[in-house]
């Protein structure tokens, strides 16, 4: 291994690290949905709004808490949403990509 | 060969820095901060973490790369010292556990070296510091004749050293990413 591929591997641990970290960063509720949107995504490639607030994880928190949290989500990059469908469906991103 | 040298050399003088980071700043903190407590082991012991991430990237080259590095501290702690056979033991262990473990690991079936065609695991990474800190510190307080807290004192030592030179490095990389 090059000094260089080491220096790779190293920052790939790191990005692991930041992974977690970053996971961790989220609020409880931030994480419930992320968690709900990715747990729907291993069905369909894009989730929609209304299977999450459907969600186990999700079905006790109220409307504007709710929609808060799916776009601050967007906003950190979880989440993104879809460009071929209209509006309410959103694709799960893995974090720190 | 160069390679084995350039290793070498960095892999030991990270190990000489971090030494000296730990016995010059963070001991004598530790022994303002809490006085009470008796054992001479470091309870943020970064050199644990400079050997673990060197066996993690080079495997069995570790024991040689991180030789001259382990030795200088030695002498460095105890002078003449160094050459008494339970010191020359103890740097022994120092340089084979973690390479060790990852290696009885992955016999094991954990294979947790880097490969590009997977991202690394940093918990994974973690364990096998652990277990590298209980092998080390099972042998050298042995060779020594520690107290049985002595023990305890080199594990909590040895996992937050790893963790805090993790975190250390994770800092690093994002200051330098941000930087660009």
């Amino acid at each position: 291994m090059t000094e260089i591929s080491k220096l790779a591997e190293l920052r790939k641990l790191m990005q692991s690290m930041e992974r977690t970290l970053r996971l961790e960063g989220l609020s409880p509720v931030e994480r419930d949905i992320y968690y709900a949107a990715g747990e729907l995504s291993k069905t369909e490639e894009e989730v929609r709004t209304f299977g999450l607030i459907e969600h186990t994880l999700v079905k006790d928190v109220s409307r504007p808490t709710f929609f808060r949290a799916l776009k601050s989500l967007v906003r950190k990059g979880y989440l993104s949403q879809s460009s071929t469908a209209n509006r309410g469906r959103y694709i799960v991103h893995a974090p720190g990509k | 060969m160069r390679s084995l040298i350039s290793d070498t050399f960095w892999a030991s003088l990270a190990y000489v820095v971090a030494s000296i980071l730990t016995f010059e700043v963070l001991m004598p903190l530790q022994n303002a901060f809490f006085p009470e407590f008796a054992s001479r082991a470091s309870l943020l012991f970064l050199p644990h973490g400079v050997r673990v991430l060197a066996a993690w990237l080079m495997g069995w080259r570790a024991v040689i790369a991180l030789l001259p590095g382990v030795f200088i501290v030695f002498a460095y702690l105890g002078g003449a010292d160094v050459f008494l056979p339970s010191r020359l033991q103890s740097i022994f262990v120092a340089v084979v556990s973690a390479p060790a473990v990852f290696h009885v690991l992955k016999v094991l079936g954990w294979d947790l070296f880097p490969r590009p065609d997977r991202a690394p695991c940093w918990a994974c990474v973690m364990v096998a510091g652990v277990l590298s800190s209980i092998l080390l510190s099972v042998t050298t307080n042995m060779a020594f004749g520690s107290e049985p807290s002595a023990y305890f004192a080199f594990l909590i030592g040895d996992t937050f050293g790893l963790l805090f030179l993790m975190l250390g490095l994770f800092y690093a990389f994002r200051f330098m990413r941000s930087a660009n």
